[in-house]
């Protein structure tokens, strides 16, 4: 199933290589937004029919890894949304980090990435992986973004799996991101100031 | 006829409808604190900053920051202040931006000597 999935994000890619409106984006400010805007679109909509997903550890306590496999079990069951865990990463378009990306797996989380055909999404997964737990030092980097460009934050300790399929639908464009409008201020009983 | 293939009709589909409608069971999901202002001052503000295990709270003049990023839901910082601090409820904290995880909560209430 996978050999059958797997050459069509690159062939989806090389046609978007070759799409005109690429050349077009020097044109101008407003052109260039609309070029962008229409091509993430495009790779939205293509990456939202059919996505794969490969995890990297970067150094978790492996909490995070027993959610992302639950989001495989019948109750979440993310097959119905189109999602698909691969054990390649040249076979993903995902890739899903936890841990606190410690030093000693940089050359292989550099590879890991690097063999994940473009456009790819990176997602960082739990409180470790946004640099909560382990501040930087000699053997972490603290948080997944000093080794590689993350598209979505998904905070947790660990995040559940409903929250990293809403992570999975914001990275795809197919549920807007609520957190930026939250406020974490809690709505306080009419009782009046104190003091 | 299997028993299992009986036993699934009767109790129908589990699998959860989440995009589509909400989740029962994220009712129980361990989620960040929300902090109400008029119970928050300085004093309590920085107890709150000592206790914070992973670092996701800090003080800068008047204005608690949280970092939801940082937050693991331990719940320390509820059971110190249970009057200024609640559980938000909130699961869906996917962010495209780090930046928009970090919530600025002012402090409203004057420190207590």
């Amino acid at each position: 199933m996978t050999s059958d999935r797997s050459p069509q994000p690159s062939a989806a890619g090389q046609q978007r290589a070759e799409d005109p409106g690429i050349s077009m984006a020097a044109a101008g400010g407003d052109q260039e937004r609309m070029v962008a805007g229409r091509l993430r679109d495009t790779i939205a909509s293509q990456f939202g029919r059919s996505l794969h997903i490969r995890t990297l550890d970067t150094g978790s306590c492996a909490v995070c890894e027993q959610e992302i496999r639950l989001l495989a079990a019948p109750h979440y069951d993310l097959h119905r949304l189109g999602f698909f865990f691969t054990p390649a990463p040249r076979h993903a378009d995902l890739l899903m980090v936890t841990g606190p990306a410690i030093r000693a797996f940089d050359v292989a989380a550099r590879k890991a990435y690097d063999a994940i055909p473009g456009p790819k999404i990176v997602i960082a997964t739990g409180a470790c992986a946004l640099g909560g737990v382990y501040p930087a030092d000699a053997f972490t980097h603290s948080a997944v973004d000093a080794i590689f460009p993350v598209d979505v934050w998904v905070p947790g300790c660990p995040p559940s799996p409903l929250a990293l399929l809403q992570g999975l639908l914001v990275a795809v464009n197919r549920l807007a991101e609520k957190s930026a409008a939250m406020s974490f201020i809690a709505d306080d009983p009419a009782e009046g100031v104190p003091g | 006829m299997p028993l299992w293939f009986l036993r699934g009709l009767r109790r129908g589909v589990v699998t959860t409808h989440y995009p589509a409608r909400p989740d029962p069971s994220a009712a129980g999901l361990p989620t960040p604190p929300a902090f109400s202002p008029l119970h928050l001052d300085r004093r309590i503000a920085d107890h709150l900053c000592g206790i914070c295990p992973s670092r996701a709270l800090r003080r800068e003049d008047d204005m608690l920051i949280f970092d939801v990023g940082c937050c693991t839901a331990c719940g320390r910082c509820r059971d110190a202040a249970p009057e200024a601090v609640t559980v938000s409820g909130e699961f869906e904290l996917a962010a495209t931006g780090r930046a928009s995880l970090v919530k600025h909560i002012p402090l409203f209430r004057e420190a207590q000597a």
